[in-house]
């Protein structure tokens, strides 16, 4: 393979092109077998109403075709072209390799199956910022009925449905929004390598993913979700047929990360450029691997808690039923069990991307590189032993309590790492206050305010009171959102020249970030102030004594809400006209700065060979 | 500005310290960061003091204790942090070069093992903080238990409901005795809840077919809120009834007038 240069992006004959089937192939014909595959199902197992068995038949109705419109769009996307062609004896040709790769296609291979890394990262980036974008407006409706109290602007089954939607939608775009675009378009690139590890599974990990949204957004016909995003049991049992959505959902994601994780993990294992050893790999890819090998283990617990769930809307297994020998705090714990690693697996790649950044922009050596991946992995290793500080006040017995105060507080020690790292590496230079610079300070005013909040919230009797209250909300979101979103801004800001070739349009960006790092401050103060004095989350209706923090809220949430609007005109108007990108125009000694746009199909003429780690920035190196 | 690029000769330790300090970004930095400390420690004192709503229980004061304690502690680690960042940004450079190179510091040893070892330490303070308090919390259950009052309290939604077993009452409102130890025991007939009795600071879920027990001790006589804080269905907002912390006398006086008797 590495004899394709840098004609790579000429098209290519397919031998016979009347007869393969691949050349057919697209989300449209994905759509149409997938419509028909669930459609087919649905009708196959079509519930009976008046039947006493109604509920059991319409959850299994609707989730079987879901999960039949997921495989269907695969198919008629040609996803399993590859190994089924592998089976028959009849290996995909190196020319049809190469069509999947979309050699050649333009802007068709955006809408196919796909297989170079580069058309994934565009397609996840896309993707996420669509999630975002509705994500994102939920919350302006649930901040716009939370504006006065009384809850008369959406009512109480639309706010909770809102309330359930706006938080899946966003943890699913967290959890893909630094890994999907970067980690696809980008990371290969800067480990030297041609493509991922396993570039089907990279395209596939994308498609499944895709065949989610259509399902989500599913519930809201389906009469929404009453049970917020963490879905516990008894209520989730009790919910009508939109909850089989979310179930769905999350099922099919899972896939779709545990798919991505491998790919991601193998890719930075194996196909490291020749030299690039461990302690020269950059922070990025580091964050990023931790990111997604944290969420091989922890997802899987997440689809077994909703399998269950499931299983016991369709054939009554009682799993988390009481009555029957089982458990709410069995699904409480398989939940968190996933839960709490997952917040990290948010936020490990945002943090490292500004530590990918920082050196860039005060030309010094990252701050002792040793401290950001023990930080980094003493993080990941905690988190999978702090779950059930979700659960303080369930109710359990209080022996539990003290260990997991414990494990919940240690964490706060490699995080001081991060922090160190960051202000180390700042520390004696000249910060050039760009774009994605001006994201890094942000981050360590946002991330040290979740950091903090995040101690109290681990202390149990400080818990006892304020768990479950506005409190918990904001301080999730300064850490989710405040930290780990605005890392992946800053990454977007700093890698758009290399995705899109052209420059964000920094004037619009720096109105976007100031907009957005005010109005979030202001939203969530409120929000602070609200829980402390006693407003529970997730209502629709509070009393009076809260309506100036509500109200505050609500305008800074509109702020939050220009400023994302804003960042969404720079990056379609900038991708469209913006200046064209110099191949570097940061500076940086990263290896994803030595290709030029448009990226070649394999990224490299020749493979570079590596010495030194990429922050040989500053005076005397 | 100092020569501080070039190394002395073998400096002692004290005149390192010295040199480091006369550095115009070292005194800078320290400013801000005694301003950020201030501020959090303002914060601590005054601001959640202020947040909070009326203290009407042991377990109500112990929550807010943490909340001061915990702001003032990190006020200096938040100060340096930020004063740092705050350093850094008054030395920011603009304009459309990169800026001149820094120094090509890697790490610094002494550095990560002081940092480390301090947070650290700022994290053995909360941890033992933490578990002291739970033990109190839990001797205080034990030595209460016998003294306690026993209130049932029953989610369904979206209601509240609380019997006194031992008075033979069922109210749909909690009025509480004053200083005296109270134990709920918390259950619901359908999805789970979570008992809230804000002003008394302890909360408890409520589960159905399942009894989970929380305890404090009201110390002042007012009103109590009574809030739902798990998310149970369409009307968990409005599952909210109101309570009160009464003279023992005027307890008696309501447990008789409902029908009860003296336990």
């Amino acid at each position: 393979m590495t004899t394709l240069h840098s004609t790579s992006t000429s098209s290519r004959p397919i031998p016979n092109p009347a007869k393969s089937l691949i050349t057919k192939l697209n989300m449209g014909t994905g759509t149409v077998v997938g419509v028909i595959f669930a459609l087919a199902t649905y009708y196959a197992l079509k519930p009976i109403p008046d039947d006493p068995g109604f509920y059991n038949q319409q959850n299994k109705a609707l989730l079987a075709s879901m999960f039949a419109w997921s495989i269907g769009f695969l198919i008629g996307i040609g996803a399993f072209i590859g190994p089924f062609r592998w089976l028959i004896g009849k290996d995909l040709t190196a020319e049809e390799q190469l069509y999947l790769a979309g050699d050649g296609q333009g802007i068709k291979r955006y809408f196919k199956y796909c297989t170079d890394h580069k058309v994934v990262g565009i397609q996840y980036l896309v993707g996420v910022m669509a999630m975002l974008g509705v994500g994102g407006t939920m919350a302006m409706m649930i901040r716009t009925s939370l504006a006065v109290p009384g809850g008369h602007f959406i009512g109480a089954t639309i706010y909770n449905s809102l309330v359930g939607l706006h938080g899946i939608t966003m943890i699913v775009a967290m959890i893909i929004v630094a890994t999907g675009p970067f980690g696809n378009y980008i990371m290969p690139i800067m480990i030297g390598a041609r493509d991922m590890a396993f570039p089907r599974l990279n395209a596939l990990s994308w498609w499944v993913l895709f065949t989610a949204i259509p399902v989500l957004c599913s519930a809201w016909f389906l009469g929404g979700i009453p049970t917020g995003w963490t879905a516990y049991a008894p209520l989730s049992i009790q919910a009508g047929p939109g909850m089989n959505a979310f179930l769905a959902t999350i099922i099919i994601f899972a896939v779709s990360t545990a798919v991505a994780g491998m790919n991601i993990t193998a890719t930075v294992v194996a196909m490291r450029a020749k030299g690039m050893k461990w302690n020269r790999v950059p922070i990025f890819v580091i964050g990023a691997t931790m990111s997604v090998a944290l969420a091989i283990p922890a997802f899987p617990t997440f689809m077994l808690a909703m399998v269950q769930t499931a299983t016991d809307r369709v054939f009554n297994t009682g799993f988390y039923d009481a009555n029957v020998g089982g458990s709410g705090w069995l699904y409480a714990h398989l939940f968190w069990i996933m839960g709490h690693p997952e917040v990290y697996v948010i936020l490990l790649p945002g943090i490292a991307i500004l530590m990918e950044i920082t050196p860039v922009f005060v030309r010094k050596p990252l701050f002792s590189f040793n401290a950001a991946v023990l930080g980094f992995a003493g993080i990941a290793g905690l988190s999978v032993l702090v779950w059930a500080h979700h659960m303080y006040i369930s109710g359990w017995t209080p022996t539990l309590n003290g260990p997991f105060m414990v494990t919940t507080e240690m964490i706060s020690v490699p995080t001081g790492l991060i922090f160190l790292v960051l202000l180390g590496t700042v520390w004696r230079g000249k910060p050039w206050m760009k774009l994605p610079m001006l994201g890094m300070f942000a981050v360590i005013w946002n991330f040290l305010i979740g950091g903090i909040t995040g101690i109290y919230l681990s202390d149990v009797p400080a818990d006892n009171y304020l768990h479950g209250s506005m409190y918990v909300t904001a301080h999730f979101h300064y850490t989710l959102m405040g930290a780990a979103l605005t890392g992946a801004v800053a990454g977007l800001a700093y890698w758009f020249p290399k995705m899109t070739g052209r420059m964000l349009n920094e004037r619009a960006g720096y109105i976007s970030f100031w907009f957005t790092q005010v109005g979030f401050q202001i939203l969530f103060l409120g929000m602070f102030i609200a829980g402390a004095e006693g407003q529970p989350r997730r209502v629709v209706s509070f009393a009076a004594m809260y309506k100036y923090q509500n109200m505050i809220s609500t305008f800074g949430a509109y702020l939050v809400g220009i400023g994302f609007i804003v960042l969404l005109w720079a990056v379609v108007h900038s991708w469209r006209r913006g200046v064209i990108a110099p191949k570097n125009p940061w500076g940086a000694k990263t290896l994803e700065w030595t290709v030029p746009y448009p990226v070649p199909l394999e990224n490299f003429d020749e493979l570079p060979v590596i010495t030194t780690d990429p922050y040989g920035y500053g005076k005397g190196n | 500005m100092s020569n501080h690029d070039e190394p002395d000769l073998k400096p002692t330790p004290g005149a390192r310290a010295t040199n480091l300090l006369k550095r115009e970004d070292v005194k800078r930095t320290m400013v801000f960061g005694l301003i950020w400390t201030a501020i959090f420690v303002v914060l601590g004192l005054y601001a959640y003091p202020k947040w909070m709503p009326t203290i009407m229980s042991t377990d109500m004061k112990a929550m807010e204790r943490i909340m001061i304690a915990f702001t003032v502690i990190s006020a200096p680690i938040a100060g340096l942090v930020l004063g740092i960042a705050t350093q850094a940004i008054t030395n920011r450079h603009k304009g459309d070069t990169p800026p001149p190179d820094g120094p090509a510091v890697r790490t610094n040893g002494p550095v990560v093992i002081i940092w480390s070892v301090v947070s650290g330490i700022f994290c053995l303070v909360a941890v033992v903080w933490g578990i002291a308090e739970l033990n109190t919390m839990a001797n205080a259950a034990t030595a209460d238990a016998k003294e306690s009052i026993h209130v049932e309290v029953t989610g369904s939604q979206w209601v509240w409901s609380f019997k006194y077993v031992d008075q033979g009452v069922e109210s749909d409102k909690l009025i509480l005795p004053i200083d005296r130890p109270v134990e709920f025991e918390v259950t619901s007939v359908d999805v789970n809840h979570s008992f809230w009795p804000v002003q008394l600071g302890v909360k408890v879920d409520a589960n159905r077919l399942q009894t989970t027990v929380v305890h404090t001790v009201p110390n002042k006589l007012g009103a109590i809120d009574i809030k739902c804080a798990e998310l149970c269905g369409l009307y968990h907002a409005y599952m909210e009834t109101s309570g009160e912390v009464m003279t023992e006398e005027n307890f008696n006086n309501w447990i008789t007038a409902n029908g009860g008797h003296k336990a």
